[in-house]
């Protein structure tokens, strides 16, 4: 509700003003480099990977560097799950891991050479349960942009637990929100214990070809119920992604994560549901 | 109950007309008269005030009130008075004074008669002499000179090019005092508060400035009258409209057209004015390419009326209305928002010393914000902020060295910061409201102006403030992590909890020579509600949010010492200022602080100290056919919170130590007119990304230290041409071209400064800016019909 108020507000902007964007030369000072963590645990059965890279200077421009020949396991207090490095900085579980919900899993990492003082990391993660969605539909708003925009609409029961998810969009088995910025989150403040009746969970711009969809392709809704912790992680970074502007941004600040010692980035467990929708004849 | 309030509302009334009529009225006393009265503008009746009046034999003097009122108690005598204000010709009365007297007079503008001709008689010295200091009053005459945004002459934009005021963002009416937030003034229109002054996300003011008399910004030495804000007042004075005959101003411009209509009902002592504007730009939308943009909606429009009613000689009655409203519409959502106030005054003149102001004054801001009907995801929000005062001000002219300035407020504070609720059956939304709050705050004060010598006047005063938090409401407790412990819900009319200040406000003026003074001052002001808003510019979505037991009063004390000369026989008024503010439990928020629709907003307040120093100087020319001024500014301004930047002290929001603003006008012919407005300042400090993190394939930034870097400099240029139509005697319609040049060498100002991922390689991040105005000119014709 808030962020809709915001975009709307903003859309104003541009059309009181002229607005225009241009590239400009800034010099910026560089920070002393950290561990980043971006690893995660959910429900379903697979190799869960855990990614280790280090800080750069902002413009360094070039992929992050990767931190191999760290000791990263995960563990649920009884079990523990070692994790091998697939690729320089990635390390993954084995294939046939899953998690369990209400379930404590703990993220432990040993670094061959000291990041930032420390070598030793850790963060934990409570993964909670998720209710599968009774059903997704696609409904397309051709008035919206110039060639259309889907929306992705879910109907759930809605617990009566305070809740934070995280929702996933897939075209025909092929994960097109691969980034943090277009992943949508919600909590449930606004209709906690509600029967969701069609709240939009997502959009697909038909103009896009990674997006766009025609008759019979499959599109693949997830729902990942979320702690509080990640969610905020999420929607801070989320925020901070989007940009700046006088109307209504705070000064800019850093995003907590829930990795010890000063590293950077998040440990998440997570349980996840999917829902199916076939794309209907175009415009329909 | 309300029977018992009533007989003590009864019985106070009583008792204050009873101290207020035994108080010495001049009549009996030694040797001395009084001459009083009221001043106005000749040719439309209009009260005029901050007229000098000044005896030329004493060399003692006062200057015409808020209302236009003046009194003078001197001894018994023959005396040459004389009369003298900006812009219009000064008047000398001789008069043989041996008993009370009351002289209205009316002064002639200098416009009017004498076209451009400069004035070469003695000017007026109010710079040097006036025993105020950190203040600035505007005519609207000086206003409408200033090149404007599209056209449009905005009273707080003039504002924002005098030393000490800045802009909170490119073209924003939202205004900085001496390193304030702007929350931190006080913005009143005919007494009563208005709450958010802005149109269209802060592009214009609600002042429409022909229903506007005068404007005077308290930078400092805020008088004791007023207070519950820390940095400034803003005292905005609407016209009481044209005594003499019925007058029809208007204009027609880019972006909007307003019209105003004044005259008296009846005899001279009734007079009425009615103004409206409204802006258009939405009409040409339905003429858009674009369809969906054809049914949007993108309006503001505002309304001032005043009625002014003279009963008889000691008895006038004030009624005025201000009401606007913005609408934003579009497929996807709609907005509005807009205030309301009205008041109603009552003066009364006890005696020729004894001067009695009684106001009733309402005030509301509210906007609401909704979704159109039948999705699973509409909704309305909306949000209110109410006020209900009212005050009494007594000024008591004791004799011409003391004028005595006494009164009491009280004032009823109704918060309520939002309901959202789905809207339609099919939504799947709850309805969530927060807790309205009330709180009620009272103040009484006393300041004596004492002129201890030909030289020397002290102003020394005293307000005492009390804010109370009423019930019903529900207040959280909190942890030291912020976290909600438990609720207290309080019942109707408890009063659970209060704070009071006693504000001393001190200040003095020495007069050198005749030329040249030195000025102090010393405020201590409290305020008690504030603005949970930590951008800079900010959106109408507004939440005020009281003092309460989590939450202590912000306190500032100010002090400040100026020197003020006058140069070429008055033609040139100097002014120079050092100020130092010291601001106690100063509101900040913690980081990613989530402030609407927020029941625990209090757990995201971050609460230290702060600290601000500077100096002003300005150079103004007041006559000829150059006018206009020059100024510069150095401002800073820090804060130092506990839990914000690591308990370093860091720039405040507004921290902008350099500006430059030069303001020229200049009368090439009777009807012909040029005008130049050029700014500088620093760039406003911002927080930029040290270094990055990639999480979830995206650049997360890692921060620098609060506040650590600066936006680019400002600079922009605004040139304005006004051609007048012919004047002809008995002409009674009066056309004026305006055209205006915004920005006019077109530099892109950075509104914004963000990072972005290159969309060809995402490893690649490149700082960008975001600028709102290129080049902008506008046409404008203004007029007038009496």
């Amino acid at each position: 509700m808030k962020t809709k108020a915001y975009l709307f507000i903003f859309s104003f902007i541009s059309l009181i003003t002229v607005s225009c964007t241009e590239k400009i030369d800034i010099q910026l000072d560089d920070s002393y480099v950290r561990l980043v963590v971006d690893g995660s645990i959910s429900t379903d059965t697979m190799a869960h990977a855990v990614v280790l890279t280090s800080t750069s200077s902002y413009f360094y421009n070039q992929p992050a560097p990767p931190v191999s020949g760290a000791t990263v396991t995960i563990s649920d207090g009884i079990q523990v799950f070692p994790l091998t490095e697939t690729t320089p900085g990635t390390y993954t579980t084995a294939q046939e891991v899953f998690g369990i919900p209400g379930k404590v899993y703990s993220l432990n990492i040993k670094l061959a050479n000291a990041i930032g003082g420390h070598s030793d990391y850790s963060a934990s993660s409570t993964l909670n349960p998720v209710t599968a969605m009774d059903s997704i539909t696609l409904q397309f708003h051709p008035e919206w942009s110039e060639d259309g925009i889907w929306e992705v609409k879910c109907y759930v029961q809605e617990p009566p637990t305070v809740d934070f998810y995280r929702f996933l969009l897939s075209k025909n088995q092929t994960m097109f929100t691969d980034t943090l910025d277009e992943w949508i989150i919600s909590d449930d403040l606004f209709y906690n214990g509600n029967y969701t009746n069609g709240l939009p969970i997502g959009y697909l711009d038909q103009g896009s070809t990674e997006q766009g969809l025609r008759v019979g392709d499959t599109i693949t809704a997830e729902v990942n119920s979320i702690g509080k912790e990640y969610f905020n992680f999420l929607a801070e970074a989320q925020s901070e992604l989007f940009g700046s502007n006088p109307l209504f941004s705070g000064p800019p600040a850093n995003i907590k994560g829930n990795i010890s010692n000063g590293g950077i980035g998040f440990f998440t467990a997570y349980s996840a549901a999917r829902s199916y929708a076939i794309a209907p004849e175009f415009g329909k | 109950m309300k029977l018992l309030k009533f007989i003590l509302i009864l019985f106070l009334i009583g008792f204050i007309s009873q101290i207020a009529y035994s108080l010495p009225s001049g009549e009996n006393d030694q040797g001395k008269v009084t001459l009083s009265g009221y001043v106005r503008d000749k040719s439309n009746g209009e009260m005029l005030i901050g007229v000098t009046v000044f005896c030329n034999e004493l060399k003692v003097g006062t200057i015409t009130n808020v209302y236009g009122f003046y009194s003078l108690s001197i001894a018994a005598g023959n005396y040459t008075i004389r009369y003298s204000y900006v812009g219009f010709e000064p008047q000398e009365k001789k008069l043989q004074l041996d008993k009370n007297l009351s002289l209205d007079i009316n002064l002639q503008a200098v416009e009017s008669q004498l076209g451009v001709v400069v004035i070469t008689g003695k000017r007026t010295d109010e710079n040097v002499r006036a025993p105020e200091m950190s203040m600035v009053k505007m005519d609207i005459k000086t206003i409408r000179k200033v090149p404007a945004l599209l056209g449009e002459i905005d009273v707080i934009k003039v504002l924002q090019l005098l030393p000490g005021v800045q802009s909170t963002s490119e073209g924003a009416t939202g205004f900085s005092v001496r390193g304030g937030s702007s929350d931190q003034n006080l913005i009143i229109l005919d007494e009563a508060t208005i709450h958010n002054a802005s149109h269209l996300l802060g592009f214009f003011s609600v002042f429409n400035n022909d229903a506007i008399k005068d404007v005077t910004l308290y930078k400092g030495d805020i008088p004791a009258a007023y207070g519950g804000r820390l940095s400034s007042l803003l005292d905005v004075r609407m016209k009481d409209g044209n005594a003499k005959k019925f007058a029809l101003t208007g204009s027609v411009g880019t972006v909007s057209s307003k019209l105003t209509l004044e005259g008296p009902i009846g005899s001279e002592r009734t007079t009425f004015l009615v103004a409206g504007r409204r802006t258009y730009a939405d009409i040409f939308l339905p003429f858009a390419k674009d369809e969906n943009v054809r049914d949007n909606k993108l309006y503001f429009y505002d309304f001032n009326m005043k009625l002014t009613h003279v009963i008889d000689e000691n008895n006038r009655l004030y009624l005025s209305g201000y009401a606007g409203r913005d609408t934003f519409k579009n497929q996807f959502a709609q907005m509005g928002f807009g205030n309301q106030t009205g008041s109603l005054r009552w003066n009364h003149l006890f005696s020729k010393k004894l001067f009695f102001n009684l106001s009733l004054i309402y005030s509301n801001y509210k906007y609401e914000l909704g979704t159109p009907e039948g999705e699973a995801s509409s909704f309305l929000w909306t949000s209110k902020m109410r006020d209900y005062s009212g005050r009494f001000d007594f000024s008591y002219y004791l004799t011409n060295n003391h004028t005595l300035r006494f009164g009491a407020t009280t004032m009823l504070h109704q918060f309520e910061p939002g309901t959202a609720t789905g809207l339609g059956s099919e939504s799947a939304f709850n309805e969530f409201i927060l807790p309205s709050q009330y709180a009620l705050e009272h103040s009484l004060y006393v300041s004596d102006e004492f002129k201890s010598s030909s030289k020397l006047t002290l102003k020394y005063g005293l307000r005492f403030a009390l804010f109370q938090n009423v019930g019903p409401g529900t207040y959280y407790n909190f942890d030291n992590e912020y976290n909600v412990i438990d609720s207290t819900v309080y019942s109707k009319g408890t009063v659970f909890n209060h704070y009071s200040s006693l504000e001393p406000r001190l200040a003095f003026t020495y007069l050198i020579n005749p030329v040249s003074s030195i000025k102090g001052s010393y405020s201590h002001t409290a305020q008690f509600i504030t603005l949970a808003q930590n951008s800079t510019a900010g959106t109408p979505l507004d939440i005020w949010f009281p003092a309460t037991p989590n939450v202590k009063p912000q306190l500032c004390d100010q002090a400040a010492i100026g020197y003020f000369r006058n140069l070429d026989n008055n033609m040139f008024e100097v002014s120079s200022e050092i100020y130092y503010k010291n601001y106690r439990n100063v509101i900040d928020f913690c980081d990613h602080a989530s402030l609407l629709l927020n029941p625990y907003l209090e757990g995201e307040l971050r609460i230290g100290t702060g600290y601000a120093y500077g100096a002003e100087t300005m150079v103004r020319k007041n006559e000829g056919k150059l006018t206009g001024w020059v100024s510069y500014t150095y401002s800073r301004s820090f804060r130092e919170i506990p839990e914000i930047n690591e308990g370093n002290r860091y720039n405040a929001p507004y921290d902008k130590p350099h500006s430059v603003n030069i303001v020229a006008n200049y009368d090439i012919s009777k009807r012909l007119s040029a005008s130049a407005t050029w700014v500088y300042s620093t760039g406003l400090p911002v927080t930029f990304p040290t270094g990055r993190a990639i999480v979830g394939n995206a650049i997360l930034p890692i921060y620098s230290n609060r506040n650590a870097y600066r936006m680019p400099d400002y600079h922009r240029l605004d040139l304005s041409i006004s051609l007048m139509g012919k004047e002809k005697p008995g002409k009674r319609w009066h056309g004026e071209w305006n055209f205006s040049l915004y920005n006019a060498y077109n530099r892109h100002n950075s509104w914004a400064i963000n990072f972005t991922q290159d969309s060809m390689d995402p490893n690649i991040t490149y700082a960008e800016k975001t600028y709102l105005f290129a080049i902008i000119p506008s046409l404008t014709y203004n007029f007038k019909f009496f």
